[in-house]
């Protein structure tokens, strides 16, 4: 009699732990890949290539923020480089996806006409437009 | 004479500056300026509220061919002030076209009228009235002479 409760509890007990197991398990996978798809990731010093639809763009800056899969920050210094601009700025947002990249600093663009200097600027790379706000002085080269 | 040269340099310098915003286009070729816009080239310096300003390459670079100046055009050129609502300035012929309240301006004439069609090169400008049935034409001293 004695033996029975005692199996009876020792079954009790093993599936009790077995489902604090298997609720911990779920309860820990979760919140494990929420953690790791909304960490920023930061590079200093950073350079590197982005491929669009609108050609080869390279990119640099003193501190590269990457905010989600498809938003960058460039921090401090950058850059944007491609075969028809360079843009030199400050705090240079990009969204990869939708081909925009902005920044309320100022900034300087050099292009095949002359030097642009403005006080902030949206470049629409897909339809190959370039927004620059504020004063705006275009010196044409000669 | 460095000083001169200098300055002679620093003179003949070609810009667009516009007080809001500016808009460069590379699909349609064009810069588009708004506020207080001030275009200068090696021929006149205007002013203007809007400019667009198209370009083509030519030997791997850019250069304008047609500027078009919207709202309180003023267009100065040598002795001459050229005013109006619109202008259209084409760098294959030299030609400056003012439409709307135009008056061209110089040390000794004032003459105004609806539209004024400025030649550069051959130093000639027609001046057309609103009612389309006077016709001035002033030929500057320059040009008199030969």
């Amino acid at each position: 009699m004695i033996n029975y409760f005692n199996k009876k509890t020792i079954n009790i007990f093993i599936i009790i732990i077995f489902g604090i197991q298997l609720y911990i398990y779920f309860v820990n996978k979760k919140p494990l890949t929420e953690n790791f798809s909304q960490k920023t990731i930061t590079v200093e010093n950073f350079s590197s290539i982005v491929l669009s639809n609108s050609g080869i763009t390279k990119v640099g800056s003193e501190k590269l923020n990457k905010i989600d899969d498809d938003n960058i920050y460039l921090e401090g210094k950058s850059y944007l480089e491609n075969k028809e601009y360079k843009i030199y700025g400050k705090n240079i947002s990009i969204n990869i996806s939708k081909e925009i990249s902005n920044s309320n600093e100022p900034v300087e663009v050099i292009n095949k006409m002359g030097i642009l200097k403005a006080q902030g600027f949206k470049n629409q790379d897909y339809d190959g437009k370039i927004f620059f706000s504020g004063e705006v002085e275009f010196v044409i080269n000669k | 004479m460095f000083f001169f040269i200098f300055v002679f340099n620093a003179n003949s310098e070609s810009y667009v500056k516009a007080g809001k915003s500016l808009v460069w286009d590379s699909e349609n070729k064009s810069y588009t300026a708004h506020g207080n816009v001030e275009f200068k080239n090696d021929k006149f310096i205007a002013f203007a509220d809007k400019m667009i300003a198209n370009y083509i390459e030519e030997k791997n670079d850019e250069v304008f061919t047609i500027i078009e100046l919207f709202d309180n055009v003023v267009i100065k050129f040598k002795e001459e002030t050229f005013k109006g609502n619109y202008a259209i300035y084409t760098r294959d012929d030299n030609i400056i076209k003012l439409i709307g309240n135009v008056s061209i301006e110089s040390s000794t004439r004032l003459l105004t009228g609806n539209e004024l069609i400025a030649d550069i090169d051959n130093n000639k400008r027609i001046l057309n009235s609103a009612d389309k049935e006077s016709l001035v034409e002033v030929l500057l001293e320059d040009n008199a002479n030969n």
